[in-house]
């Protein structure tokens, strides 16, 4: 077998598998798509829940507003962390 | 005449009333399309696997990919203990992915557009999920909102937000499905009353967005059936595999 020969083969098999990785990467997009759609939510809902929270201790002990204003916040800290998370999830998937 | 974008959510009763003391279990729109939905399941997976030829058909082709699909993920995301619980996986996936694709075709209508129906899927799956973690670990399963390597004084503050983190669960599931498909079937409504109300001169335009907005809900219609899906996966990890 001469070189000539040897080379279009290697140059046909780089290609195959660079079509093949970038395949991948395709599959991998929508898996990213998905956690990206989680991100928001995750944010928001944890807020919500923290509000509520706080709404409802509020309402027990009769403490207006105080329970509410320190579980938003609180909420607003577990959101960010959700999130975090998320990202980081992603990241290691890479 | 301006079309109601919202109207299309409304549900209304079918046939006659029936009731069971204050609870309205009145067959309604919305179970009509529950119930196409699951029958369409049902039929596409009878016949995709009523022949088992080595060499698959078309509907056997598409039935044996979901499978793999959704055990892939399972496998993927919660390991092989998670195995038991692919029927259930399954089942949701499919009946997620059908309401919110036949949600696509006109005249019909979308299930999971309705919050009371994600919001009842999601927290099954929480309460579920809390449940599978108390029977497999006990109380260590209250270890999870404790996690490892925190100061003792900020321990108080962490678990409190581990709590409400946990508990946003449901809330987040729910409301992505629900917002989504709800969202996107209003725009495409709103866009689909521009190009009558704009006319043959100036509709086509919002024509052309039509026809690209229904590419992209099909694209979230998939999307967050396995969104829905892979996120239950995520959850049951949490409870079987004890880790964090």
């Amino acid at each position: 077998m001469d070189q000539k020969d040897f080379k279009t083969r290697l140059r046909i098999a780089k290609k195959d598998i660079l079509k093949r990785t970038s395949d991948e990467n395709d599959s991998k997009r929508g898996l990213f798509m998905g956690s990206a759609f989680r991100l928001g939510t995750e944010l928001v809902a944890a807020v919500v829940v923290g509000t509520i929270i706080g709404f409802i201790l509020d309402n027990w002990f009769g403490t207006k507003p105080w329970f509410i204003i320190a579980f938003f916040f609180l909420g607003v800290i577990a959101g960010m962390l959700n999130v975090i998370r998320v990202a980081k999830n992603m990241q290691e998937k890479k | 005449m301006a079309a109601n974008p919202m109207h299309q959510f409304q549900v209304y009763r079918l046939g006659p009333e029936i009731k069971l003391g204050n609870i309205d279990l009145s067959f309604t729109n919305a179970s009509l399309f529950m119930l196409i939905s699951a029958l369409t399941i049902c039929l596409f997976l009878f016949f995709g696997s009523k022949q088992k030829n080595i060499i698959p058909g078309r509907l056997q082709l598409i039935a044996e990919m979901f499978y793999n699909f959704i055990s892939k993920m399972i496998s993927d995301t919660a390991g092989s203990k998670a195995k038991p619980y692919f029927p259930f996986i399954f089942t949701l996936f499919m009946f997620v992915l059908l309401c919110n694709m036949i949600g696509m075709l006109p005249y019909s209508f979308t299930v999971t557009s309705h919050i009371i129906v994600t919001l009842v899927m999601a927290l099954f799956i929480f309460i579920a999920v809390t449940v599978i973690g108390f029977l497999k670990h006990g109380f260590k399963y209250l270890s999870i909102f404790v996690p490892k390597g925190v100061p003792v004084v900020l321990l108080p503050l962490i678990t409190i937000i581990e709590i409400i983190s946990y508990l946003s669960r449901p809330v987040s599931l729910s409301v992505r499905l629900f917002a989504n498909m709800m969202a996107g079937h209003t725009m495409l409504k709103v866009f689909g009353s521009f190009v009558i109300s704009l006319g043959l001169l100036g509709g086509w335009l919002p024509l052309t967005f039509s026809v690209a907005l229904t590419g992209l809900e099909i694209l979230v219609a998939f999307l967050q059936a396995y969104v829905f899906a892979i996120l239950t996966c995520i959850y049951l990890n949490d409870a079987l595999n004890l880790h964090h």
